[in-house]
Formats: structure tokens, sequence, C-alpha cells
């Protein structure tokens, strides 16, 4: 019971998931993601193992197609798996196990993987598919955060009674660095689509701030008072 | 202004860290703990490609002491930065620039180095430790919950006049493996804290829960109905 969009950015080359699911801190799980070597995600029934192995695969060589080999022929539950791999190409490698539950399945198109399971249906990974790219010309997370919005609206999770809530939600972007551009997360939450979408834009308006004040230290003001200048502007706008 | 406690476990080897700050989302920037390598976390103004960094050193076998020399020789603004270090022996090194504001400081204590800048005092580090120290037994991802909660009820961060609260705050733990053992965040919140304790908690109730689904998948109840049978013993157990 998750619905996620994995994908490389054909204009950046930053590669980013978004995600939502009922079950709690999934962000812990998204640990796929690496500047200049790809992006993969392992989700249903999780198999922790399989992210850090697909991204020394990727960073060996290994093409994506057989990285999910790989990952299939190790792991003999891998028909509970849902799995996606993409390269620093953009090339890419899908897979929903067989014993998925619910209904659950995955569309892929340029550099990106749409997968869901347990959802209301296909409309909902279609959905993220057509938000993804219509978003085209806007940030690649504001692109990612717009597919799980949309898988949201969509219908998002059913389970045996009915619609399932998004209990957690990511959204992560790495690029040049091997650290994340953007790691914000909601871990516990009756919305958490609605509340990762307030936290990116709080986030939002900090990170200039952050990547500044890091690098020029002496001449940063206060975060503080730069909070307070936000508030003021904010004010002033209303 | 943040504070942060690294600590080891030493009868698990298990390694982690915990953090509280006005900014948001600052488990984000966390990247610095690695299972059977140790711990590095740079605060107050951050350089991001420290702790990746320090990693890679720790990995190749250099001791804190050595990584805190090669990162002063790495950064112009090394002044400005308060870092962290220990490696899986439980070995630290730790450094607080003049150039980090408010009260900041650092202090080791078994196990565990406390650090923060922007602090009412250094009884703010004083209670990280006793928080750390309590329960010894407990769970790592507990003693690091506990040591900031000692922070918070300390007075945490600003000057007496102008207390700034929590906005964010984060938990992870690694074990044996590559990929967290627990790894928990808030990242925008008005307690912060508050809330990761209770994010905490429910993780650990779902802990086994969702183990078990991974590795013997053919097995497992659906997670609706599990988190029904939760809130039945909830119920009944009232806390």
């Amino acid at each position: 019971m998750t619905f996620t969009l994995l994908a490389r950015c054909p204009t950046t080359g930053q590669v980013g998931i978004g995600i939502a699911t009922y079950s709690i801190t999934v962000g812990l799980y998204c640990t796929g993601l690496r500047g200049n070597t790809g992006a993969t995600m392992t989700q249903a029934f999780v198999n922790q193992g399989n992210n850090p192995l697909a991204l020394r695969l990727l960073a060996q060589g290994f093409a994506p197609e057989h990285v999910l080999a790989e990952l299939k022929a190790n792991d003999a539950n891998h028909e509970f798996r849902q799995i996606a791999v993409i390269d620093r190409l953009g090339r890419l490698a899908a897979y929903s196990g067989s014993k998925n539950r619910g209904w659950a399945g995955h569309v892929t198109g340029d550099g990106y993987v749409a997968m869901g399971n347990v959802l209301a249906g296909r409309p909902v990974i279609d959905a993220m598919a057509k938000a993804y790219e219509g978003a085209a010309g806007i940030s690649f997370e504001r692109r990612l955060l717009a597919a799980i919005e949309a898988g949201r609206d969509a219908g998002g999770q059913v389970g045996n009674d009915g619609h399932l809530p998004e209990r957690s939600a990511a959204v992560m972007v790495y690029g040049d660095y091997d650290h994340a551009e953007l790691d914000l997360r909601v871990d516990l939450h009756d919305e958490a689509v609605a509340e990762l979408r307030r936290a990116f834009e709080q986030y939002e308006l900090y990170r200039g701030y952050y990547k500044e004040r890091a690098r020029n230290p002496k001449d940063a003001i206060p975060q503080f008072a730069f909070a307070q200048t936000l508030a003021q502007a904010q004010e002033a706008t209303r | 202004m943040t504070y942060s406690v690294i600590g080891r476990c030493r009868r698990t080897g298990r390694l982690g860290l915990g953090i509280a700050t006005y900014s948001l989302a600052v488990g984000g920037r966390c990247e610095g703990v690695a299972a059977n390598v140790g711990v590095c976390k740079t605060q107050a103004f951050p350089n991001r490609t420290n702790d990746p960094l320090g990693i890679k050193l720790l990995a190749q076998g250099y001791g804190p002491t050595r990584v805190m020399e090669i990162f002063a020789g790495n950064d112009a603004e090394h002044g400005f930065r308060q870092v962290a270090i220990m490696d899986r022996d439980g070995r630290v090194a730790a450094h607080t620039g003049p150039g980090c504001r408010g009260w900041a400081g650092h202090k080791e204590a078994a196990d565990c180095v406390v650090f923060g800048n922007g602090l009412l005092g250094p009884q703010v580090l004083d209670a990280m430790v006793a928080g750390f120290l309590v329960n010894p037994d407990d769970a790592l991802e507990y003693r690091l919950l506990r040591a900031i909660e000692g922070g918070r009820d300390a007075g945490g961060q600003g000057p007496a006049d102008a207390h700034r609260t929590e906005r964010s705050a984060a938990i992870k733990v690694v074990d044996r493996r590559d990929f967290p053992d627990v790894d928990v965040r808030v990242d925008v919140h008005e307690t912060a804290v508050d809330e990761l304790r209770r994010v905490l908690e429910e993780f650990k109730l779902y802990e086994e829960f969702y183990r078990g689904r991974d590795t013997d998948p053919s097995k497992a109840i659906p997670q609706d109905v599990f988190a029904k049978q939760l809130d039945a013993r909830r119920v009944k157990e009232p806390a």
C-alpha cells in the first residue's frame, strides 16, 4: 500500500522520489538515491537490502534490467516485492511481483516510473504519470510532489475496508553531491501528503538562506531575524 | 542554534545521532551515520560535504582526531563549524569553532558526545548527558531521545529572554546493516521534540510487524488489520 514516483530529471540529471503510503515513517526506506549513479526503490513487502545493493550494482556499471534481474535472483520472496531501477542516463526497469496485494502495477515514461500497490486502481498511477509529465517547466521536486498529490486525488490506497489514508510521505532529490539536495519527510500524520506540501512550502522559503549561511557564515543574519523578515513579507502580501 | 548527541551502545555496537533545532527539516542533513564505521555530524554553519567525507575517512581507517584535523585543513570556514565525530570503537573528537554564535560548546561522556550552539548555557549539555546516561540498558534510540528531551527541559535554545522552540528533530540509529535501523523525523513543527517522541513510540509499535512482513511476506496480515489490533490493545491498556 504505497504510491511512488521515482525519476531522473532529464533536464538537470538529478534523481528523486516522491512517495506516500499508509505505513508510517516511509522515508526510512528511501535509501536508493545517489547523485551521478541512479535511483531505486523496493516497496510493497520491502527487502531493505535491495536499495544499497542496487546502487552498488549501478555504480559498477550494470544496466537497470540486469540490476533488477540480480535483485530477483538474490531474493526467494521477490514475487512479493515491487521494484524500480533507474540509471544516470534515465534507462529504467520496473517490476510488480505477482504476490503484491490489492491492485498493483507500474507505468513508465521518459526517465520515470510511477508504481503502487493496494491502490484504488490503474487510474492512480496514470494520474501520477500525467501530473509528473504535465508539470514540465517547474522544478523537479515540485513535479514529484505534484505526482503524489495526483495519486492521492485519484483515489490513492484502498484496503479491505475501503480507502486508506496516507500516514507518511517524503520527497527527496539528489544532484551533484553525495548528500541530499532535498530530503523532506512527514513520518506520522492523518493527511501526510497535505502536510508534506505544507512542510515543503515552508522549507522552500529557507532553502536559499541555509545554503548561503553555510557558504558564508560570517555575514549570515540570525535565523530568527530571517524568520521575522519572512513573516513581515507574508503579512505585506496578504 | 542546535543541540545534538552522538552515541554508541556498548552492548550491541549500534551507533546513532539525536538532534533538535530551530531550523527546519534538520533530519534531511544527517548523512553521517554509518553502520560499522561511525558517526559524524557538522552543525552551526554546517559544511554539507563534511559528513560524507568524514564517514569515508573513518571507513578508510583514520581515527576521529585525524579526521577533525583533515576537516580543519579542508575548509576555510572551519572556525564557524561545530563538529562531533565518533568511530565504531567509541573514540571521539569534537570541535566548537569560535565563530559559532550564542552559547556554544561540547561535552564528552561515556559512549556519547553532546554539542550545541545558540543555547541557554552549559546546563543544557549537562542535562543531555544526564538524559543519555540515566537508563544505560535502554535501546540506543531511547537514550538519544532522553538526551534531547533533557536538553529541551534544561532550556534548550536561545538566551533566557529569547527562547527558541525546536521546529525540527530527528533520531537515527544504525546496527550492522547498510540501511538504518531507526530513522524517525519531525521536519516542521511547533514542538518538534514532543512530536518526535510520539513518532518514535508509534514506530516501535510497528517495527516488528514491518520486519516480519518483509522477511516472511506469505504469513503477513494486512497492515490495516494490524493497526486495528493495535488500536484495540490501546483501548485495553490506556497509556
